[in-house]
């Protein structure tokens, strides 16, 4: 893996002339997530890895023939949702995978999991009334001694009193 | 649902002859990514290697393009 950091583009634009580095370069960068999504979506790793190895092998062989405005993230999703959609659809053909089937897939296409996943994820916000609460709430959680923001003021500003003084002190001149 | 219709739908959905009410649903669950599955460094470095050794194999990308020798420099280089 090249420490340089190289844009999708350029790495693209190496591919064309055969770059097996920058290819590879590309496989690091999306391998792993392509694998999750499949894995998630399909449950086993051999599928998850058949489809993974089918893209990258079409963007191997295909290099030559890329659009000059290629976006590869995109190219990505759309593969790995059309390929997945694919084996999905030859698991249901498939007769020896009922139990995955009944349990998982059908529950996840019903109509209230799919409007339970189109809800927004809701953010939790607390409103904080006194700020000096949360600072001892999160004093008492990380065990350390909770000081309240006035006595910090005003030791700071003791400190600093402190430290101008004696740099005065230094600094007086001898006269 | 039955599987059969889902079947049938799925089959629809890939030979781009779905309605939009279908097509809304597969894409739906398509973009649900709800939990993060993730892999440990060493899992994810076996895959990774497992994985690009399939695509070396099927494609043999490396006899046909060999790497180049790295300069003694850039070799030196990369140890830092």
């Amino acid at each position: 893996m090249s420490r340089i950091y190289s844009t999708d583009q350029t790495l693209i634009d190496r591919l064309s002339l055969n770059d097996t580095e920058a290819f590879e370069e590309l496989y690091r960068r999306y391998w792993n997530s392509l694998y999750l999504y499949c894995l998630k979506k399909l449950l086993t790793s051999e599928d998850a890895k058949i489809i993974v190895r089918t893209i990258f092998i079409n963007i191997w062989e295909t290099r030559h023939s890329l659009p000059v405005s290629f976006s590869l993230s995109k190219h990505l999703y759309e593969e790995v949702r059309k390929t997945v959609v694919q084996c999905l659809s030859q698991k249901l053909s498939d007769a020896t995978n009922e139990s995955y089937i009944e349990k998982r897939l059908l529950a996840e296409f019903s109509v209230q999991s799919l409007l339970a996943a189109r809800k927004p994820v809701t953010k939790k916000y607390t409103v904080i009334n006194k700020p000096s609460e949360l600072i001892r709430q999160q004093a008492g959680q990380t065990g350390t001694e909770h000081y309240s923001t006035l006595t910090t003021v005003k030791w700071m500003f003791q400190s600093l009193t402190d430290k101008l003084s004696l740099t005065n002190i230094l600094s007086y001149p001898k006269n | 649902m039955k599987a059969q219709i889902l079947h049938s739908k799925l089959e629809r959905y890939v030979n781009g002859k779905s309605m939009p009410a279908e097509t809304r649903q597969i894409q739906a669950w398509l973009s649900c990514t709800s939990t993060d599955a993730q892999l440990s460094p060493e899992q994810r470095s076996l895959l990774e290697l497992e994985i690009l050794q399939e695509i070396q194999a099927y494609t043999a990308y490396p006899l046909f393009f060999p790497k180049k020798e790295k300069p003694w420099w850039q070799k030196i280089a990369a140890l830092f």
